[in-house]
């Protein structure tokens, strides 16, 4: 399923929760991360998301989209194109 | 197959570092780009790429393979994860059914029967009609795969003319020509068979079936995995051939997309992106499975095919190779 996240961590765990994010999703905006991710991926990081961060000060927003749909994209401003495969 | 992860294509120069246990792709020009590592299903580089220990690593702990195309788009290799996948009883039950002369020469026959029925079916059902039936009586007499593969290639050499006079002048093959390719037409084929062939390698790695021991191909060929010659052949036609006329066709191929020398052809930098970018999407194209009762994906026909394959091996039921049904 297509997933955002966008997370709001204190700046001393910023590093840590960047780090994490990159290992499964696309790094597209500061703190934005948008990919696919299978429901099993998706607990894996929800686990280790929630090791990295402090749940009663950080917040992480998760959006998830059905299966078989991608959301609707649009750029205002700076061109920030969606992840490709092909490189 | 996992469904969430993705086949990534590098279609120019780039450097493959490690950072943050995941991928960075690192080119000339831009900024780099970061990749989630668990979104990765393999790697196809189809221009020259650094990579280090570090990555190799990595790779391997995400048991992701890396094929790399050469210069003229042929298959050079692939950076293969330790396998995990194998199974002792299932490649002594293929080493036997190899090892069988008659059993072997049985799936010999079905693949270059079916590959037959493949080309006629992409390129022109009605002009290849004759051939096929010399084909067919040829397949019945053959004894050995020798015969088999003459009988093939004759087949293909009134099916590369038949292709010929579908396509606009500059883009006719004149014979099939490989390392290097003479022309464009050649060039296009070479380049997506290449393809089709990293494709079917990794499919084939997730089976535990052995990919160098081969039934229609020599398994004595060294640097080639003989197995995925021999089931890349069924599935050449359905993306070289067909893709081929398609792009001609629609007039989406331009001679700008091709360097062409005196002597050798090859795509160029816009022409292998936009090649990559068809057979991609190709690849995702679905449809409705017959014995499966559900779509699937021209990429998971081929680990539809090596696992019927497997059956084969195991089971003893009986081989039939992929035949275009729609």
């Amino acid at each position: 399923m297509y997933v955002v996240v966008v997370y709001d961590t204190l700046a001393k765990r910023n590093a840590a929760i960047l780090r994490l994010c990159r290992q499964y999703l696309h790094h597209v905006q500061r703190s934005v991360f948008e990919g696919a991710l299978s429901p099993a991926q998706l607990r894996r990081f929800h686990h280790k998301v929630t090791e990295v961060i402090d749940t009663g000060y950080d917040s992480v927003l998760v959006f998830t989209f059905p299966p078989g749909t991608t959301p609707e994209r649009h750029e205002w401003g700076i061109a920030q194109p969606a992840p490709s495969d092909i490189l | 197959m996992p469904t969430a992860t993705r086949t990534y294509w590098l279609t120019t120069p780039c450097r493959i570092r490690r950072k943050d246990q995941s991928l960075r792709i690192e080119r000339p020009d831009g900024s780099p780009v970061h990749i989630p590592i668990t979104d990765v299903r393999d790697i196809v580089a189809c221009e020259p790429i650094d990579i280090n220990t570090a990555v190799i690593s990595l790779l391997n702990q995400h048991r992701v393979n890396v094929h790399f195309l050469s210069h003229y788009g042929d298959y050079a290799g692939s950076l293969l994860t330790s396998d995990t996948s194998t199974s002792g009883q299932t490649v002594i039950a293929q080493a036997r059914l190899a090892g069988d002369p008659a059993a072997s020469l049985d799936i010999a026959r079905a693949i270059v029967a079916s590959t037959a029925a493949n080309v006629r079916r992409v390129v022109d059902r009605k002009l290849l009609t004759r051939p096929m039936t010399i084909l067919e009586s040829s397949i019945a007499g053959a004894s050995s795969r020798e015969e088999l593969m003459g009988a093939e290639g004759t087949f293909r050499r009134s099916a590369w003319a038949v292709l010929d006079t579908r396509l606009p002048d500059w883009l006719r093959l004149d014979g099939r020509s490989r390392r290097p390719p003479l022309n464009a037409g050649n060039a296009f084929i070479s380049y997506v068979n290449g393809i089709t062939y990293a494709r079917l390698l990794s499919a084939i790695r997730l089976t535990p079936l052995h990919s160098g021991v081969a039934f229609l191909h020599s398994s004595m060929e060294r640097q080639r995995h003989s197995l995925v010659l021999d089931l890349a052949e069924v599935f050449k036609p359905l993306f070289a051939e067909r893709l081929l006329l398609r792009l001609a066709g629609r007039g989406q191929l331009k001679p700008a997309h091709f360097d062409v020398d005196v002597n050798q052809a090859m795509l160029s930098e816009p022409g292998r992106k936009l090649v990559v970018q068809t057979v991609r999407d190709e690849l995702a194209v679905t449809i409705q499975h017959r014995a499966l009762g559900r779509n699937v994906a021209y990429d998971e026909l081929l680990y539809l095919e090596a696992l019927q394959l497997t059956r084969t091996c195991l089971e003893g039921t009986p081989y039939k190779p992929f035949r275009i049904w729609w």
